[in-house]
């Protein structure tokens, strides 16, 4: 594998590599707890921080873990990351943590974290796997965001909480239901795709300049 | 294969430390934010009372609270109720008037209701028509047409029948239980 930037590393994560959008990995948060803006963002902090968190540990471990054993090790590291963020929100931030209820421990299942820990930190080394990780992070966070503006705008009326339509707006109760997490999720989808389709282009004759 | 086991038993003990030491530090935190949820609404099941005080009634197996004003005088007793919802535990208090002969109010402390349908149980709309009703009484829930505030009947959330039945299953079948034990100890 060709080094690579960091700055190429965390960029990735966020259009190319979108853990949502491209690689359509953690399904189960992006659908279950995006009824809000602020679910989507505490969603995607705590899963990042776990990411972040397990990417470092794993890649500094990984001369010392066997193969056989490195799938149960890496399960624990996560396991423990996630515990730790599940009770830093109930200490800190309780309506957060009473609003995502279950699905903060379910981060421990999150395939996002065990396939980049797989996939990439434990082959590269720190630096890149941080980097890697706040990428996938902030790529995550950020489309759990747009999912969750999208389904409070059009199911609750309202955006961050704050009231946008007056008394004669009745919500599209949908949307803030599971099949409106389907439905978003695939419209969403087919516009990112398209837009990448787009620039894709552009981006093929950018990298081809830079090599030459 | 030693290698394997040391490794692991390594990670895990490790692992085991750093919750423990994270446990212990957040665990009086998560305490008192559990307390203070409590405390906030016990206040706003009596919320045209300034400053009251509460104090737990030593019941068995119940949680009921006996509300007082900044002048020691009974406004009510709260009644700890939980609920299967449709996606959890619903922990609610119910209010009652000193003679307990009425409902005060209501309140939702807990609860993983789908937002939107289920969750509307914490909005006012739904939560004051159980004011006035005698718990006593089984209260009964309706659909569609308007409820009868005499006939202990309350209105269910449209698209959310589960989660109001559970509601009212649940005050059904504490309110008497409670009533009957709160007129033991306060006897005493």
């Amino acid at each position: 594998m060709a080094t690579r930037s960091i700055t190429y590393e965390f960029a990735k994560g966020l259009i190319k590599n979108n853990p949502v959008f491209v690689q359509v990995l953690g399904m189960c948060p992006v659908l279950a707890v995006t009824t809000s803006v602020v679910n989507g963002l505490g969603m995607g902090m705590a899963t990042s921080f776990v990411l972040v968190s397990a990417a470092l540990i794993g890649s500094l471990i990984k001369p010392l873990v066997p193969s056989e054993v490195r799938i149960p090790v890496y399960a624990v590291v996560i396991a423990t990351f996630v515990t730790i963020a599940d009770l830093v929100l109930r200490a800190f931030f309780p309506p957060l943590s009473a609003s995502l209820g279950p699905y903060v421990p379910l981060i421990v299942v999150n395939c996002v974290i065990m396939g980049r820990i797989e996939a990439f930190a434990t082959r590269n080394g720190p630096g890149p796997a941080v980097s890697d990780a706040l990428g996938m992070g902030a790529g995550f966070t950020a489309a759990l965001m747009v999912l969750g503006a999208v389904r409070e705008v059009l199911g609750s009326g309202a955006f961050f909480g704050i009231e946008l339509f007056g008394e004669g707006f009745t919500p599209l109760l949908v949307m803030i239901l599971p099949a409106g997490a389907f439905l978003t999720l695939g419209v969403l989808m087919a516009i990112f795709n398209a837009l990448k389709e787009g620039s894709h282009t552009v981006l093929i004759k950018a990298e081809s300049k830079a090599e030459a | 294969m030693r290698r394997m086991i040391i490794v692991l038993t390594l990670v895990t003990v490790l692992s085991g430390l750093v919750l423990a030491a994270t446990f212990a530090s957040l665990s009086p935190r998560i305490e008192l934010n559990r307390e203070r949820a409590l405390q906030a609404s016990l206040a706003a099941l009596f919320s045209d009372v300034d400053e009251p005080q509460f104090e737990q009634l030593e019941i068995e197996e119940m949680d009921i609270y006996r509300g007082e004003d900044a002048e020691g005088r009974l406004i009510g007793y709260a009644v700890a109720v939980t609920a299967s919802g449709y996606n959890g535990p619903i922990s609610m208090l119910l209010g009652l008037t000193p003679d307990l002969q009425q409902i005060e109010g209501l309140q939702v402390v807990e609860n993983l209701e789908t937002p939107g349908l289920g969750g509307r149980i914490t909005e006012e709309q739904f939560r004051e028509q159980f004011i006035g009703l005698d718990p006593m009484q089984s209260i009964t829930t309706i659909r569609h047409v308007e409820p009868d505030p005499a006939a202990n009947e309350v209105q269910a959330i449209s698209g959310a029948t589960i989660s109001t039945d559970a509601v009212v299953d649940a005050i059904n079948r504490r309110a008497e239980k409670a009533i009957d034990a709160i007129r033991d100890a306060e006897d005493r």
